[in-house]
C-alpha cells in the first residue's frame, strides 16, 4: 500500500490531463446480458458501484467518493479511431466500476484530487477471452491515440498475478511463484515478445487470468521497462506494484 | 451440464434479493421450473458450492452470493 501511495504521488507530479485506468470486470458491470472483450466507458461521469451484501473486495467500496469525472474527449478518440483501425471495441455509458479500478486509483490519490478517468475493462475471466496479443496491440493503438493529442496522459492496469488458479473452488489458496517471477522479469527487461505470446491457457492454468488487463498496459508503454515496486506472497494472492515512466 | 444456467442463478442470487430470500427458505420450489440438470439443482439445493464451482460456477459469483458462502 504504501508503494502504491508513492507511486501516486510520482504520477501526480506528472500533472496528468488524464488517467486510464484498466481493470476486469467481476460480472459487477456487466451481466450475461452481454460481457464485451474490450469496454470503453464513455460519457461524463462514472459512478462507484452499489451493493447490498458486498463481498469483501467491496465493502472497502464504502469509503470512496461515488462519482467520478471522465475524460470524454479521450474515451471518444480511443473508441471511435479504434473502431477505425479494426478494433470492435464495446462502449459503455452506465457500466459503474468496482474495486478493481476504485481500490488503486483512491490509493494512489489519497486525498489529493483524482483525474479525470477513462475506464476499460477486458474480460479477463469469463471464457473465451481476448488473447494477450489483441490485449497488447490494443495497448500499442492507446498509445497512438494518446500521441496524437494533445493531452499528458497517465495510465493504470490493475489485477493480481496468480491466484485461484483455473478458477477453481479448492485451489484457492494456490499460486504460482515461479510463473509470476518469469513475467516480471520480461517486464523489466523490456521483452514484450513473449509475454505477447501468451496463451489465455496459460493465464488460465496458473491463475494469471487478470495479466491480461497489464497486457494492455505493456502494449501502451512498450518498449519502457518495468521497476517492480513491490513483490508479496499474500495467503490467497501474488501481488506485484510495478512502475513504468516513459521520457 | 449448462455453464448458462448455472451461472445465470448464481448471478440472480447475488444481485436479487428477493429471489434469494425465496431460495433461502425453500431452495427446491424457487429452482422449480428453471433449466437445469438434477446435478446442478442438486448442488444448488445442497449449497454444495465447490461442486457448483465443478459444474461451471464462476469462482467469483460462487464465493460472492450470500448465503452460499456460509456452507
Amino acid at each position: 500500500m504504501t508503494e502504491i501511495a508513492r507511486m501516486g504521488e510520482r504520477l501526480t507530479a506528472t500533472r496528468p490531463d488524464a488517467l486510464i485506468v484498466v481493470a476486469d470486470d467481476h460480472l459487477n458491470a456487466f451481466s450475461f446480458n452481454a460481457v464485451p472483450a474490450l469496454c470503453v466507458r464513455i460519457g461524463r461521469t462514472v459512478q462507484r458501484m452499489k451493493q447490498d451484501h458486498a463481498e469483501a473486495f467491496d465493502k472497502v467500496l464504502d469509503h470512496m467518493p461515488e462519482e467520478y469525472p471522465l475524460h470524454e474527449d479521450l474515451a471518444n478518440q480511443i473508441l471511435e479511431k479504434g473502431l477505425d483501425a479494426g478494433f470492435d471495441l464495446a462502449m459503455s455509458w452506465e457500466a459503474p466500476v468496482d474495486h478493481a479500478f476504485l481500490s488503486p486509483v483512491n490509493t494512489m490519490h489519497g486525498t489529493r484530487p483524482i483525474p479525470p478517468l477513462v475506464p476499460i475493462w477486458v474480460n479477463s475471466f469469463v471464457a473465451p477471452q481476448p488473447t494477450p496479443k489483441r490485449c497488447f496491440d490494443f495497448g500499442r493503438h492507446i498509445a497512438r491515440v494518446v500521441a496524437s493529442g494533445p493531452w499528458k496522459v497517465g495510465i493504470i492496469a490493475t489485477g493480481g498475478l496468480s491466484h485461484f488458479p483455473e478458477l477453481s473452488l479448492p485451489r484457492v489458496g494456490e499460486t504460482d511463484t515461479v510463473f509470476d517471477r518469469k513475467l516480471i522479469h520480461w517486464m523489466e527487461a523490456g521483452e514484450h515478445e513473449p509475454l505477447r505470446n501468451l496463451g489465455v491457457d496459460e493465464l488460465h492454468k496458473t491463475g494469471e487470468h487478470e495479466f491480461l488487463n497489464w497486457m494492455v498496459l505493456l502494449g501502451a508503454v512498450t518498449p519502457a521497462r518495468a521497476q517492480v515496486r513491490y513483490f508479496g506472497e499474500l495467503p490467497r494472492i501474488n501481488l506485484a506494484a510495478v512502475e513504468w515512466s516513459l521520457p | 451440464m449448462s455453464r448458462y444456467a448455472v451461472n445465470s442463478l448464481l448471478y440472480r442470487l447475488k444481485k436479487d434479493p428477493d429471489f434469494r430470500a425465496r431460495f433461502e427458505v425453500d431452495a427446491s420450489a424457487a429452482l422449480a421450473g428453471l433449466d437445469l440438470t438434477e446435478a446442478e439443482r442438486a448442488a444448488f439445493v445442497t449449497r454444495d458450492r465447490r461442486k457448483i464451482n465443478e459444474l461451471g460456477g464462476y469462482l467469483h459469483l460462487v464465493m460472492s452470493v450470500p448465503g452460499l458462502a456460509a456452507h
